[in-house]
C-alpha cells in the first residue's frame, strides 16, 4: 500500500517537474516574441534613421517622408481613440490645428525652440481633449462623430476670425531650430523620425500598461469593467486626452515641415476623414496599422498626382474592398499569418496549458 | 429686416431640410451614416444637365428621369456595396459610405470635369412680397416642393403598407423580420428612398449653386447636423432642425457678418449636445460617463 503511494508522489513529482519545465519553455518562447518584435522595430527605425546617409536619398523625398511620419502620428493618436477605446472621433484636424498654431504662435512672438514648441503642443492639445471629453463623451457613435466634427468647424472659426490667429493670411515662419541648430529637411526629417520614434514607444507601453488594458476592458465590457473597478470617466477622458496630445504633436510637426499654417487646410472635414481613413484601412488595433494607413493615404494622391480623380476612385475602392474583406485592417492581414505560425509553435511546446483559442473572425 | 432674414433663412433651411430627411430615412433603419448621400445627388444634377441639354427634355420630364436614376443609383448602391458589410458595427458602415462618396466624386469629376457648369434652368430671382418681406419665386418654388415631399413622405410612413413595415424595421428589425416583413427588401427601399429625394435635391439645388463634384459637400455636412440637432430618429426633430440652422445662419450672416455664417450651425450642434445629448427629439442612445 504505502510502496504504491510512493509510485504515486513520484508519478506526481514527474508531472510536476514536465509541467514547470513546460511552463518555463512557453515562457521563455513568449519572451523572444517578444524580443524578435522590438528587434523588428528597431530596425526598422534605424533604416530610417539612416536613411538620409544614402546619395540618392533628395530633399524632396525626406520632406514627402516627413509628411508621411506626421500622417502615422496623426493616425496613431486616432488609433488610441478607436482602436483601443472604440470612440469614433471625426475632428482630429481640430487638434492638429491646436497643436500647428500654438507652436506656430510661439514660434513667431517668442522665437522658441522647435523642442519647446512640440512639448506646447502635446501639453495644450491633451489639455483641450480633457475639457473637450467631457462634452463628447455623453454622446454616442454618430453623435460623437457630428459633435467631432463640429468642434473641428469650430476652431477652423475661431482661427479664421480671431487677428491674433492670423487665420486668413495663415502664418509664415522662416527657419525651424532645434536646439539652437537651424535645421532643413535633413534635419527636419530626423525630428520626425525621432518624435515618431517616442510616439510609437508610448503607444507600445500604453497598450501594454494596465491603463491600456483599462481602455480595451471598457471597449469590450463596459459593465463587467466597471464592475472591477475600472473608472469609466477617468479612463475615458484619459484616452481622449492622451489621443488629442498626440495628434497635436502631428500638428506642431506640420506647421514646421510645410512653414505656413493656414487654418483652411486643417478644418477641412475631408483632412479629418483621411487620418480616420489611414486608421481604418491599416488597422485599429495593431501598432502597425497606422504605418501601413498613414504611408497609403499620403502617397496614393502623391504617385496619382495627374490622376487626381483616379485616384479619388482608387482610395474608394481600396476602402470599401479593405472594410469587406479585413475589416481589421490591412495590418492584421499582414500579422495574421505570423501570429498563426507562432501559436502553432507554442501549441506544440506547451500542449493544453496554451490557451488553444481560435482568433476571432471579424 | 429681421423678417426678411427670417424668410430667406426659412427658404435655405427647406433645403437642408429635404437633405435631413434622407439622412434619417437611412440611418433609422440601417444604422448607416451615409456621406455618399450628397453625392446621388450630384450625379443627379449632372444628368440633369445632360437630359436637359443633350437630350431636349423639358424640366419634368427631366426630373422624372433623374429621380428615377438616383433611385437605381442608391438601390445599387445598397445591393452591392452596403449589403455584404451589412451586420458590421457603425464605423464600418461609415467609412464605407465614405469609400462610396470617393467613388462618385473620382467618377464625376473624371467624367464630366472639375469646373463648375451653370444649369441650363436659370433661378427665378423674380422677388414676390409674402407677408411684408421679400422672396424671390425659385426659392417659394422650392419650399413648395419640399413642403410637397414631406407630405408624400408622411402619408407613404402613416398611410401605405411599406411605410409601415418600415418603421417596424426601425423599431426592431428582428421582430418585424419574424412577423414576415422582408426586411433586407425595406432596406434596398430604404436606400431608394434616399435616391429618390437626393434627385429632387440635386435638381432644385443645381440651378441656386451651379453644379461640380463638391457642390453637395457643405449642403450635406449642414442635413448632418441638422439631422443629428433632431436627434437622428425624428423627421420631425430633422426638419425643425434644419429650419432653425437655416434661420440662424442668415442671422448670423445678417448681424455678425457673412465669416461666422458657415460655422453657426456647427456651434449650434456643439452647444445642444453638450446639454442634450440624444439631440433635441432624442428618443435614445446617449452614453452615459
Amino acid at each position: 500500500m504505502s510502496i504504491n503511494n510512493n509510485q504515486n508522489t513520484d508519478i506526481q513529482a514527474n508531472q510536476n517537474e514536465e509541467t514547470r519545465a513546460r511552463i518555463s519553455t512557453v515562457k521563455n518562447l513568449k519572451r523572444r516574441f517578444v524580443r524578435n518584435d522590438v528587434l523588428a522595430m528597431v530596425l526598422l527605425f534605424g533604416l530610417m534613421l539612416i536613411a538620409p546617409l544614402f546619395p540618392s536619398v533628395k530633399g524632396w523625398m525626406l520632406s514627402q517622408a516627413s509628411l508621411v511620419i506626421i500622417y502615422i502620428i496623426a493616425a496613431l493618436g486616432v488609433m488610441v481613440l478607436v482602436g483601443f477605446t472604440g470612440l469614433v472621433s471625426v475632428g482630429h484636424g481640430g487638434f492638429l490645428a491646436i497643436g500647428a498654431y500654438t507652436s506656430a504662435l510661439l514660434t513667431l512672438h517668442l522665437g522658441v525652440d522647435l523642442v519647446v514648441g512640440i512639448i506646447a503642443a502635446l501639453l495644450m492639445s491633451g489639455l483641450i481633449g480633457a475639457g473637450l471629453a467631457l462634452i463628447f463623451l455623453r454622446l454616442s457613435g454618430a453623435f460623437m462623430a457630428i459633435g467631432t466634427l463640429g468642434f473641428a468647424f469650430f476652431v477652423g472659426t475661431i482661427l479664421n476670425n480671431i487677428p491674433f490667429f492670423q487665420g486668413r493670411d495663415g502664418i509664415l515662419l522662416d527657419a525651424n531650430f532645434v536646439l539652437g541648430f537651424e535645421i532643413y529637411d535633413h534635419g527636419f526629417y530626423l525630428v520626425s523620425v525621432v518624435c515618431l520614434i517616442l510616439v510609437t514607444l508610448f503607444v507600445y507601453m500604453l497598450v501594454n500598461s494596465g491603463t491600456g488594458r483599462a481602455f480595451m476592458a471598457l471597449r469590450d465590457a463596459e459593465k463587467a469593467a466597471m464592475a472591477s473597478g475600472v473608472n469609466r470617466l477617468k479612463f475615458r477622458t484619459l484616452a481622449f486626452s492622451i489621443s488629442a496630445a498626440i495628434t497635436g504633436i502631428a500638428g506642431a510637426l506640420n506647421a514646421h515641415v510645410v512653414n505656413y499654417v493656414s487654418a483652411e487646410v486643417f478644418a477641412d472635414i475631408w483632412y479629418s476623414v483621411d487620418i480616420l481613413m489611414a486608421v481604418v484601412v491599416g488597422g485599429s488595433v495593431a501598432i502597425l496599422g497606422p504605418f501601413v494607413g498613414g504611408f497609403f493615404v499620403v502617397m496614393m494622391p502623391f504617385y496619382f498626382e495627374q490622376l487626381a480623380d483616379f485616384s479619388f476612385i482608387m482610395k474608394g475602392v481600396v476602402l470599401i474592398l479593405v472594410l469587406r474583406f479585413a475589416p481589421a485592417g490591412v495590418a492584421e492581414l499582414i500579422l495574421r499569418p505570423l501570429k498563426n505560425a507562432r501559436r502553432t509553435i507554442l501549441r506544440n511546446v506547451g500542449g493544453s496549458m496554451v490557451e488553444t483559442k481560435e482568433p476571432k473572425d471579424d | 429686416m429681421l423678417g426678411q432674414q427670417i424668410l430667406s433663412g426659412l427658404a435655405t433651411g427647406s433645403l437642408y431640410a429635404l437633405t435631413a430627411i434622407a439622412v434619417v430615412v437611412v440611418f433609422r433603419n440601417t444604422r448607416t451614416i451615409n456621406l455618399a448621400q450628397g453625392d446621388f445627388a450630384m450625379v443627379g444634377a449632372f444628368l440633369g444637365i445632360i437630359f436637359l441639354k443633350e437630350w431636349g427634355m423639358n424640366y419634368f420630364a427631366m426630373l422624372a428621369l433623374v429621380v428615377l436614376c438616383c433611385m437605381a443609383l442608391g438601390g445599387f448602391v445598397e445591393r452591392v456595396v452596403m449589403r455584404p458589410v451589412a451586420e458590421s458595427d457603425w464605423l464600418t458602415l461609415f467609412t464605407t459610405t465614405i469609400g462610396v462618396y470617393y467613388i462618385l466624386h473620382g467618377m464625376a469629376g473624371w467624367i464630366w470635369g472639375r469646373d463648375t457648369k451653370a444649369f441650363p434652368v436659370s433661378f427665378e430671382a423674380t422677388p414676390v412680397e409674402v407677408f411684408g418681406a421679400l422672396i424671390s419665386k425659385g426659392h417659394l418654388y422650392n419650399m413648395a416642393i419640399a413642403l410637397l415631399i414631406g407630405g408624400v413622405l408622411w402619408t407613404f410612413f402613416t398611410k401605405t403598407k411599406q411605410g409601415i413595415a418600415m418603421r417596424a424595421v426601425t423599431d426592431d428589425p428582428e421582430t418585424a423580420y419574424l412577423m414576415g416583413i422582408p426586411v433586407k427588401f425595406i432596406v434596398t427601399l430604404t436606400w431608394v428612398m434616399a435616391g429618390a429625394i437626393a434627385g429632387f435635391i440635386g435638381v432644385l439645388m443645381a440651378p441656386i449653386i451651379y453644379v461640380s463634384p463638391e457642390m453637395m459637400d457643405e449642403i450635406l455636412i449642414k442635413g448632418y447636423v441638422a439631422a443629428v440637432f433632431g436627434g437622428l430618429y425624428s423627421f420631425r426633430g430633422a426638419v425643425i432642425g434644419a429650419l432653425m440652422i437655416g434661420v440662424a445662419e442668415n442671422l448670423a450672416g445678417g448681424y455678425l457678418g457673412s465669416h461666422y455664417k458657415t460655422s453657426v450651425a456647427f456651434v449650434m450642434i456643439v452647444v445642444l449636445l453638450a446639454f442634450r445629448p440624444q439631440g433635441l427629439v432624442g428618443i435614445q442612445e446617449r452614453r452615459e460617463i
